[in-house]
């Protein structure tokens, strides 16, 4: 019996050098490999150790700031949320999103241009240390935008026309980073309406005649028009078996482009559509950026590309069109949507003498040793339109705030030229649209605004919110 | 130096190591020693003193490995699961102090295991009774039956019932012992003993599938097949009864994986995790990320991440199934290599009292208990570690359950009362063998 007990006592024996040997190949062997398993979040808590980098607004207050708790570190928020969508959030159990993702090498000091005191950090096995990140976000015009969607829900994108600079990105409804874990499930539920999409980048809402910024600009680089080429409204414009209507139904008569433009006369517009055909709409289309992923800086998905979209997503730009569908797509209705960065892009080309710069919202990357290793250098993206083209729009959008759709837009010394849109969406609820640049003779802001669910027009609920965020921004000492 | 004295000294140095792992825990979670983290400690070494007091008096003779390697064990669990979750560790301390009076009225009322050979068939019906109670009334937790809820409390009682059948097994298997080695007829060139001592062992085919499709629970089913084949073996020294009970059980876990949805699931998570990463499979894997992240030292008691900002574990039932992984993240890979080491070790005196024991109950008794222990200690870890799949069972005296520590703790005293009998027959006294004699 004895040589029996003895044999199984080395089964068992083997059995535990077993557990030993695979023990090993696991916390040694692999265990590189199991770390970068993308289902493996522990590297996110093994960098909650981490000194994570400050992003500091671009007057040098701290929007999210590394406060540490027993050994972690963890994100505190000393002006309360801003721009909690773009910023995204850094969480163990849900990962990371926005500029939190994309700027993650940086905030943890594992950037490999982040200067030589980290380069001996990272050779002597020292832990790094997170840089800041200077952003171009303002914090007072992101209060005011954060302000003015509070209780609604939509969008504000404030960009420098000029640089292209993010100067404010607001989204509605939103959510506290702080308590991000206990509130996932709820933040995630339909009832929340998407706090958590940053609707300024991946928002894709008809732009209605906020988009008619875009076909007037075909029709003026084209020559199908100059801003005194007349039109007869009879009310409706018949076209391949259909028909386009005004909003509200309205009839204007005899009108010029100008006049047309400033009152938004959707028959002249659809006309203008049928007169350049899609493929000229397409093409100016494309050259504001539509049909391609605008390229600000953020993780894969973050931000979406405008244009038209079919079932499966984003049509390519040279997809068939009937003349009713182009007539309707000059509009702004049809199959075209857009995002409000996209429109605020639009808007600051016009007001940059139709270039368009490439949006970018670092200002300045500064390392642990204080050392600045990265600053903004602002580019030229696109060329939308001749100079003399963006000189007749700002005209135009000019006349749309002094007499036209937008005068609750006007503001006391300042001239502020928009372009307003209001697209039904059938189920008696509008999007209401107001894009905007001033001051109109130097541009320093260019605005867009989405408000969803609303009862009123872009000129009722959009353009007034626009002219408050433009207010604020114009009483900065400073912008990008 | 004694036996007893021996016994002293290992406690003493268990005691000083948990004392201290416990209190590195309590500082890194509250970042000064005050003096209840050393009132908690004191009280577990209290405990186990009187353990060794009792031994002293009651069983002299007994192994004086066993207690301490029980009481480091059981503070390396006490430490982790304070860790994990405080307010449990206080429950676990009390389950703890319940297991230790069981200990005591074990060995106070059987103080010889030679008596409990006369209760065989009582043992085997209560096991047999404990495993059917737990089918028919049992509630299901994670998937699996086993538990019993009654006063308020859930009881594990497959925990006890391994016990009792150990007991009946090893008194049937050593009468039988020679009838069941002589074969009496050939069943397709196979031969045979007579049905009526073969019976059990279809008896017992039949409770382990019953346990797989009723209780869900492939762990324990594997664990009741493997004791019952092992000590088969050891009684009759015939390999046929292995191969048998092997190709029986690998039948019907084959049929339970087709039919059994819960452990259909286990068996394809083991296989391959990865797609399954964010349901089936979630545990399984935070458990291997966990443990990978532990590396050679381990992040220290206390140090490791293993719970999110809102206190909840990084692996779903850290404190009990999944403790193995936080003591791997915390100790690293020489913490828990040694504390498998540790398991060895107590296999190792089980085997040990088995081949020095001096007759077949006693041997089968020991060889029997420890192999139990080791077996369930090895489902556990390879099922988290991914050698083997993954099944719900207790790692013995470290992870949180109160059925796991009592029963284990009186493994503890049956082993004890075993190597007494051993060394009292082998080197004991004329006085001392006769007052075992009568005992018996």
């Amino acid at each position: 019996m004895n040589k029996v007990i003895s044999r199984i006592f080395v089964v068992g024996v083997v059995l535990f050098v077993a557990l030993v040997a695979n023990l090993t190949w696991i916390m040694v062997v692999r265990a590189a490999w199991f770390e970068d398993r993308p289902e493996n979040k522990r590297s996110i808590a093994k960098e909650l150790k981490i000194k994570r980098g400050e992003l500091l607004g671009f007057d040098g207050s701290i929007i999210a700031g590394s406060l540490r708790r027993s050994g972690y570190y963890y994100r505190d928020y000393p002006q309360g949320t801003l721009a909690p969508q773009l910023l995204g959030y850094d969480s163990v159990l849900y990962g990371r999103s926005g500029i939190e993702q994309q700027l993650n090498d940086e905030l943890t000091g594992k950037a490999t241009d982040l200067g030589v005191q980290s380069w001996i950090d990272r050779l002597l096995g020292r832990k790094p240390k997170g840089a800041d990140v200077k952003l171009t976000l303002v914090p007072a015009v992101q209060k005011t935008a954060q302000r003015q969607l509070a209780g609604l829900k939509g969008a504000i994108v404030v960009l420098d026309p000029k640089t292209g600079a993010l100067v404010a990105s607001a989204s509605a409804p939103s959510y506290r980073p702080t308590t991000l874990e206990d509130d996932w499930a709820r933040l995630r539920a339909d009832a929340a309406g998407g706090p958590l999409l940053d609707r300024p980048t991946q928002g894709l809402y008809a732009p209605g005649s906020a988009f008619k910024v875009v076909t007037a600009t075909a029709g003026l680089d084209y020559g199908k028009v100059t801003p005194t080429t007349e039109f007869v409204d009879t009310g409706t414009y018949v076209v391949f078996g259909g028909k386009v209507a005004n909003y509200g139904g309205a009839v204007f008569g005899p009108n010029d482009f100008t006049t047309a433009f400033t009152y938004s006369i959707n028959t002249t517009f659809a006309k203008l559509g049928n007169m350049l055909s899609r493929k000229r709409l397409a093409a100016s289309m494309q050259r504001f950026g539509f049909f391609q992923t605008p390229p600000l800086p953020l993780p894969r998905g973050e931000v979406v590309p405008s244009g038209r979209y079919g079932k499966k997503g984003l049509l390519p730009p040279d997809a068939f069109m009937d003349p009713l569908a182009v007539a309707w797509a000059a509009c702004g209705q049809e199959k075209v949507l857009a995002t409000p960065l996209q429109m605020a892009l639009v808007t600051a080309g016009v007001a940059h003498g139709g270039r368009v710069m490439k949006p970018y919202y670092v200002q300045q990357v500064t390392s642990a040793a204080g050392d600045v290793v990265q600053k903004a250098r602002p580019e030229q993206w696109l060329v939308a339109m001749k100079p003399a083209t963006a000189a007749a729009l700002n005209t135009m959008m000019q006349r749309v705030v002094n007499a036209g759709t937008a005068t609750s837009a006007a503001l006391e010394g300042i001239q502020v030229a928009g372009k307003t849109g209001t697209a039904e969406r059938g189920d008696g609820t509008n999007l209401a649209w107001f894009v905007a640049f001033a001051p109109a003779d130097d541009p320093k802001v260019a605005v867009a605004v989405v408000i969803e669910d609303t009862q009123s027009t872009g000129g009722e609920a959009a353009a007034p919110i626009a002219a408050e965020v433009i207010k604020s921004a114009l009483a900065q000492p400073a912008l990008p | 130096m004694s036996r007893r004295n021996v016994e002293l000294l290992f406690l003493v140095i268990a005691g000083a190591v948990s004392t201290m792992a416990y209190v590195s825990v309590y500082a890194g979670r509250f970042r000064e020693i005050n003096r209840l983290s050393i009132i908690y400690g004191l009280v577990f070494v209290g405990i186990f003193f009187v353990l060794h007091l009792l031994v002293r008096f009651a069983l002299p003779q007994a192994d004086p490995f066993l207690l301490p390697i029980t009481a480091l064990l059981a503070a390396i669990g006490l430490t982790e699961i304070f860790r994990i979750r405080p307010s449990l560790a206080l429950a676990q301390g009390r389950w703890l102090l319940v297991g230790a009076g069981l200990f005591v009225i074990t060995v106070v009322l059987v103080r010889d295991h030679m008596r409990l050979d006369r209760y065989r068939y009582i043992m085997g019906a209560v096991g047999l009774g404990l495993l059917i109670a737990t089918i028919v009334v049992g509630t299901t937790v994670n998937g699996s039956k086993l538990w019993i809820r009654a006063f308020g409390f859930s009881i594990q009682p497959s925990e006890f019932a391994k016990l009792a059948i150990v007991i009946f097994l090893a008194g049937y298997l050593n009468d039988k012992k020679v009838l069941l080695s002589v074969p009496t007829h050939h069943m397709l060139g196979v031969p045979l003993p007579a049905t009526k001592y073969f019976g059990p062992l279809i008896v017992m085919w039949f409770l382990s599938l019953a346990m797989l499709v009723f209780m869900k629970d492939f762990g324990m089913a594997l664990l009741f097949m493997s004791i019952f084949v092992a000590l088969m073996y050891m009684a009759t020294a015939r390999i046929i009864y292995v191969v048998i009970g092997g190709g029986l059980f690998a039948a019907a876990a084959a049929i339970a994986v087709a039919i059994v949805p819960h452990v259909q699931d286990r068996f394809s998570v083991w296989l391959d995790p990865w797609p399954h990463a964010a349901t089936t499979g979630y545990q399984l894997l935070q458990s291997l990320f966990t443990i990978a992240d532990g590396g050679v030292a381990g992040a220290g008691f206390g140090r490791g991440f293993l719970l999110y900002a809102n206190r909840q574990p990084v692996v779903p039932d850290l404190q009990t199934d999944f403790i193995f992984a936080a003591i791997a993240n915390e100790m690293g890979l020489l913490g828990a290599a040694g504390v498998i080491l540790v398991y060895l070790l107590f296999m190792w005196r089980g085997f040990r009292i088995a081949v020095f024991a001096p007759d077949g109950f006693s041997k089968l008794l020991a060889a029997g208990l420890a192999f139990a222990f080791g077996l369930q200690t090895f489902i556990i870890l390879g099922g988290v570690t991914r050698l083997i799949p993954l099944t719900g069972i207790t790692l013995p005296f470290v992870s949180y359950g109160g059925s796991s520590i009592t029963a284990n703790l009186m493994l503890v005293a049956l082993l004890l009362m075993v190597s007494q009998r051993t060394n009292v027959m082998r080197e004991g006294s004329d006085l001392e063998r006769r007052r075992l004699a009568e005992r018996g």
